[in-house]
């Protein structure tokens, strides 16, 4: 396996607010491979945006802080600093973009200026060229008309064009990881796949890698190569999108894809949605035990007072779940990986 | 733009015909006369003086003779003052107000958005507590004791000093503006450098401020280009309100430095019931006022696109 | 998690148990607030605000409490204590009653000007040599050192020949020090050049006749002339007046006080009562009753406040309270109804509003259960920024005389009364001057904590 392109490890993050700590994210790792899409899942409030916000160095601190862990771009710690010799990796290496785009361009400033910022900033082009060069990244991320669009401001913008234009600013300095804070959150259905169909495209034509944070498992299906399902700002299932999707290891995954409306009728005949019954933990006082203790239907005794390792269904899937252990008793529709194991380093 | 200035410019006459029209039923209802003031009159003397002025006639006619008047920009002779045109008292002594009021708005504005700037830079460190300080203090304390408290100091400072460094009072050279306008501007310059503190403050969270470190464009420039321009919107909008009141703030710093301002004389002409220059120095600021507010709403439009292309 | 011991272990039997419904630990979440106890959480976090608040209710206790610890007539005046400074010696020496000057002396042989006596409060009595070249003389007082260029005082009198040498100041004579000069006067009476200064400080006397009247010492006391008393207390000084300043404060805070908290109060209401119709009913009326609110916003505030005053004709003995309520009643109130008028149609297109419509709720209901409670902490908010605004305007107006007619105290009239005096005897401005600001800040910085307790936004950003 070659080395990933970033590499999150063990991070934690907290935040103070006057009615205490917060623990937002809990201890989660993941990796991205270059050309690949990682997507993290999992309900508002599960730290999902958190995480990264942390790595890119968004979280405003105080009042957040961050606990341990670490994020290495390329083997290099970016984790605290988002530099790398003394450079921004923000724009350059890491573009984002984020959920709203209504409120996330700057009202008073052209579209086009606010791509060509990036340009003039990373790599110290003249405000001319990089300002041509923002009017050619407009067309790539199929604006109509794009050099009349780039001078005019966002509130005359539609949300979806807002979105494109984003995209195209975030991609901008061609950076190796584009991170996607739920792209398509704020978008019309239809706007959605053709926002999600222009990241796939411009990843086939760049090789960057993705990572798409979303609480869609539509969006997951249609995008992802890699799947991280966050509860209570811990990664409870991480697989590739077949494992997570058709070899489901968590009781949490199976009821989010109860939750998903989908074509294929149940056993009983019928489309149905089912929701999971309660909401998640306090993250003022997380639990002892399993997180997701409360609301999961096969919760056994040892589930509230022992927080669960991750079992590993195979080489890359893995699920943090005591009902792999070779004692608990077997549920039907969770997958069981032959030879589900505990690794010894994360107990 | 030029339909929205437009449109402005006649609401603008609207409103200052209203305020005409208000005042001169309000000052006619209120009992007494300018006749009357100072003293006794026998009945033919006063007839006279009635129909010399026009008082004799009924109410409504007085007010369209006013009316009509008023749309050749004449405003008559004042009642107290005998035989001095209205329009000389208002040319005279109206630019003494206008500099004054002009001066106090500019140290009002500029000192506000850099104090503000500042005080959401250094959020919660010293310099942050000792301006915000002082804000609070220049909101408590009122505009007069301001003034005489400016007062007390330039003489304590001359006399310091051994020479007059700035006139305690009076008016004519920029010395003499300097420190009744920062007087009258201080009230204002607080109350705008909070309003600025919380815009910036707000703003600091905006999404477009974290799409901006996302883009890793250095901190310096984030402030400058993306978030004081944007804090300063709101600071615009107010500054319309702020003019009016610096306008009565006048009132009292023309009084305490003894500037021969129109504040004065609109003070004694109300006491006085002198009609003509109530209505004359209330109509041309009203006129004024309502103009200031069009130009600074203009001004908000050059610096907010949204407004400018409605 | 892992230092506390869990109760379960892995190896235990049992560990791996399904839970019954009963076994299941209950989720622990936090005790739901109301907005109201959020509010007030916050508050009292807000250690500015919660000093305000007693700084506050400090004011109010010394306004309606004050005057019964205080019993002292605020209208009295103290004539042998004017303009005096808090904390000044209050020792005065008994005296008889004034005696003609027949220009005897005490030091006969004393050249150039100098006292014929001690000077008291009562008289001082300065002599000179006649000057050669003087035809009379004129004799000036002055509270500041006497230097070159500069004004030489207050002219006290002339004498119209060489030997008249001798001038005996009665006039408003305070135990402080005063600067004397003796001018020499031409024939003309123009001033020449040769002049002579004298720094007296006069002794505080009272005639024992005045010290009985006034109660400091009783008849029984049989006191003799040259006995020193103390004179009445007051803690805070006097006015120009010899008024106590500490008992017009009290009583000028329940002017100012009333003033600040009624008028805001009633127009808040007002505001309240028109922004909200508004509002609610919408349509051709929103828009009739607002440009009639715009209107009076444009009307000049400080020409209808005096208009007002003179309309109502204070007469002799009022004190202008009530007209100066009526009139910022009357002016001051669309602000709050544009803002009222602004929430309520905000709240109004809520979707929990369009819901509890949708469900057939009934109007009262609504305005019950959404409107009241989604805009009491703007009108709360506003109704505390009133107050200051309102005490200023009180305080504005007295200032320059258009407001509370004396002898009525009101803090805003004190100053006024006090700027005059402000460069001999400034404690008459500081006084009702730092009173002002103290409760101008006190109400501001309350309504600052009490809109940030009540901004729903800032608690969801936190």
């Amino acid at each position: 396996m070659s080395q990933p392109l970033l590499e999150v490890s063990d991070l934690r993050v907290e935040f103070d607010t006057y009615g205490g700590t917060v623990q937002a994210v809990r201890g989660v790792s993941f990796a991205v491979e270059p050309g690949k899409t990682l997507a993290i899942v999992g309900e508002s409030g599960c730290g999902k945006s958190v995480t990264v916000q942390s790595i890119m160095g968004l979280t405003p601190m105080p009042p957040g802080r961050i606990r341990t862990g670490s994020a290495r771009l390329r083997g290099v710690e970016i984790l605290g600093r988002t530099e790398i010799d003394g450079r921004d990796i923000r724009g350059r290496e890491i573009g984002m973009i984020f959920q709203d785009p209504m409120s996330s361009l700057n009202p008073t400033m052209t579209i086009g200026t606010q791509i060509a910022e990036t340009l003039e900033v990373h790599w110290g082009w003249s405000r001319k060229r990089a300002f041509d060069r923002a009017v050619e990244l407009l067309g790539m991320a199929r604006i109509p008309e794009a050099a009349r669009r780039a001078r005019q401001y966002p509130f005359e913008f539609s949300g979806g064009m807002l979105q494109r234009a984003m995209i195209a600013m975030s991609i901008a300095c061609e950076p190796a990881i584009l991170v996607a804070d739920e792209p398509t959150t704020a978008l019309d259905v239809t706007i959605q796949a053709q926002i999600l169909d222009l990241m796939g495209d411009l990843q086939r034509d760049t090789g960057m890698a993705i990572i798409l944070i979303t609480h869609d498992l539509g969006v997951v299906a249609r995008m992802a190569d890699e799947v991280a399902v966050m509860y209570a700002g811990q990664i409870v299932e991480q697989g590739s999108v077949d494992d997570v999707f058709y070899r489901s290891a968590h009781p949490y995954t199976l009821g989010l894809k109860a939750a998903m409306p989908s074509n294929e009728p149940d056993a009983e005949g019928k489309h149905k949605l089912l929701p999971i019954e309660g909401s998640p933990p306090d993250l003022f006082h997380p639990p002892v035990g399993c997180a997701y203790a409360a609301r999961c239907p096969h919760a056994m005794r040892i589930c509230q007072d022992q927080d669960p390792a991750a079992f590993f269904q195979s080489e890359h899937h893995f699920a943090r779940c005591w009902l792999h252990h070779e004692t608990a008793p077997r549920v039907e529709g969770l997958h069981r990986g032959a030879a589900a194991r505990q690794p010894e380093a994360s107990a | 733009m030029w339909r929205y200035t437009v449109r402005r410019l006649i609401q603008g006459i609207i409103t200052v015909w209203f305020i005409a029209t208000a005042t001169f039923f309000a000052m006619h209802s209120v009992p007494g006369d300018p006749l009357t003031q100072d003293r006794a009159v026998t009945a033919d003397i006063r007839a006279n003086l009635e129909a010399k002025y026009g008082l004799d006639k009924p109410l409504g006619q007085q007010y369209l003779i006013f009316l009509g008047n008023l749309t050749r920009g004449d405003f008559g002779i004042s009642f107290t003052q005998k035989n001095r045109e209205v329009n000389d008292i208002i040319r005279e002594h109206f630019p003494v107000s206008a500099t004054l009021g002009i001066l106090a708005i500019v140290f009002a504005g500029l000192g506000g958005v850099l104090w503000g700037a500042l005080t959401a830079l250094y959020r919660n460190r010293l310099p942050d507590v000792v301006i915000m300080f002082l804000v609070i203090l220049g909101i408590s304390v009122p505009s007069f004791v301001f003034a005489a408290l400016g007062q007390l100091a330039l003489v304590n400072l001359n006399d310091l000093l051994g020479v007059s460094l700035l006139p305690v009072a009076g008016w004519g050279t920029v010395w003499h503006m300097l420190v009744p306008s920062l007087v009258l501007g201080l009230g204002t310059m607080a109350y705008l450098t909070r309003l600025m503190r919380s815009s910036m403050l707000e703003i600091v969270n905006a999404d477009y401020i974290r799409t901006a470190k996302a883009k890793g464009l250095p901190p310096t420039r984030i402030f400058s280009r993306h978030q004081l321009r944007n804090a300063i919107l709101p600071v615009i909008t107010v500054l319309g309100p702020s003019i009016a009141a610096i306008t009565t703030g006048g009132f009292v710093v023309e009084l305490v430095f003894a500037i021969p301002g129109l504040g004065r004389y609109f003070v004694q002409a109300v006491q006085q019931l002198d009609y003509t220059v109530i209505m004359g120095t209330t109509v041309f600021y009203g006129a004024f006022l309502v103009l200031m507010v069009i130009v600074v709403d203009l001004l908000y439009g050059v610096v907010d696109p949204r407004v400018r292309l409605e | 998690m892992a230092e506390t011991s869990p109760t379960v272990t892995l190896n235990e039997p049992g560990a791996f148990e399904p839970l019954h419904a009963e076994q299941r630990a209950q989720v622990l979440s936090r005790p739901s607030l109301s907005y109201w106890q959020d509010a007030w959480i916050r508050l009292k976090a807000n250690r500015r605000a919660l000093g305000s608040l007693y700084i506050i209710i400090a004011l109010l206790l010394f306004t309606v409490v004050g005057p019964f610890v205080w019993q002292v007539d605020p209208a009295a005046q103290d004539l042998d204590q004017i303009s005096t400074p808090p904390g000044a010696s209050r020792a005065a020496t008994l005296v008889g009653p004034l005696q003609p000057w027949d220009g005897s002396t005490l030091e006969p042989d004393r050249p150039g000007l100098h006292l014929a006596e001690p000077a008291t409060t009562q008289s001082v009595r300065l002599l000179w040599d006649p000057w050669p070249e003087a035809y009379g003389y004129r004799v000036y007082r002055n509270i500041f050192p006497v230097a070159p260029g500069e004004a030489l005082g207050l002219p006290m009198g002339d004498t119209f020949a060489r030997d008249q040498t001798r001038f005996e100041d009665r006039l408003d004579l305070q135990p402080r020090t005063y600067y004397y000069t003796v001018v020499a006067l031409d024939t003309y009476g123009e001033e020449l050049d040769r002049q002579e200064s004298l720094e007296v400080t006069p002794n505080r006397v009272i005639t024992i006749d005045d010290a009985l009247a006034r109660g400091l010492i009783a008849p029984a006391d049989d006191r003799q002339v040259g006995d020193s008393v103390r004179l009445a207390l007051h803690p805070l000084g006097t006015d120009y007046l010899g008024r106590d300043m500490l008992a017009r404060l009290m009583h000028g805070a329940r002017v100012s006080l009333f003033i600040g908290i009624a008028a805001p109060f009633l127009f808040v209401l007002f505001g309240v009562v028109y922004g909200s119709t508004a509002g609610f009913l919408g349509g051709h009326v929103d828009q009739a009753l607002m440009r009639f609110a715009d209107f009076v916003i444009a009307l000049p505030f400080l020409l209808f406040m005096i208009l007002f005053k003179i309309a109502f004709g204070i007469g002799p003995g009022e004190s202008g309270i009530m007209p100066m309520v009526v009139a910022m009643v009357v002016l001051l109130w669309p602000a709050t109804a544009r803002l009222v008028r602004g929430q309520i149609l905000q709240v109004r297109e809520e979707g929990y509003v369009s819901a509890a419509r949708l469900l057939g709720a009934p109007t009262g209901y609504l305005v019950m259960r959404h409107m009241i409670p989604n805009t009491m902490g703007v009108i709360l908010v506003t109704l505390t920024f009133a107050v200051p605004s309102a005490i200023f305007t009180e305080a504005f107006l007295s200032f320059i005389g258009m407001g509370v007619a004396p002898p009525t105290p009101s803090w805003g009239s004190m100053c006024n009364e006090g700027i005059k005096t402000m460069l001999t005897y400034p404690h008459e401005l500081i006084f009702p001057a730092l009173l002002i600001s103290i409760t101008v800040l006190a109400f501001n910085l309350l309504g600052d904590g009490l809109r940030d307790a009540l901004d729903a936004r800032m608690r969801s950003r936190e």
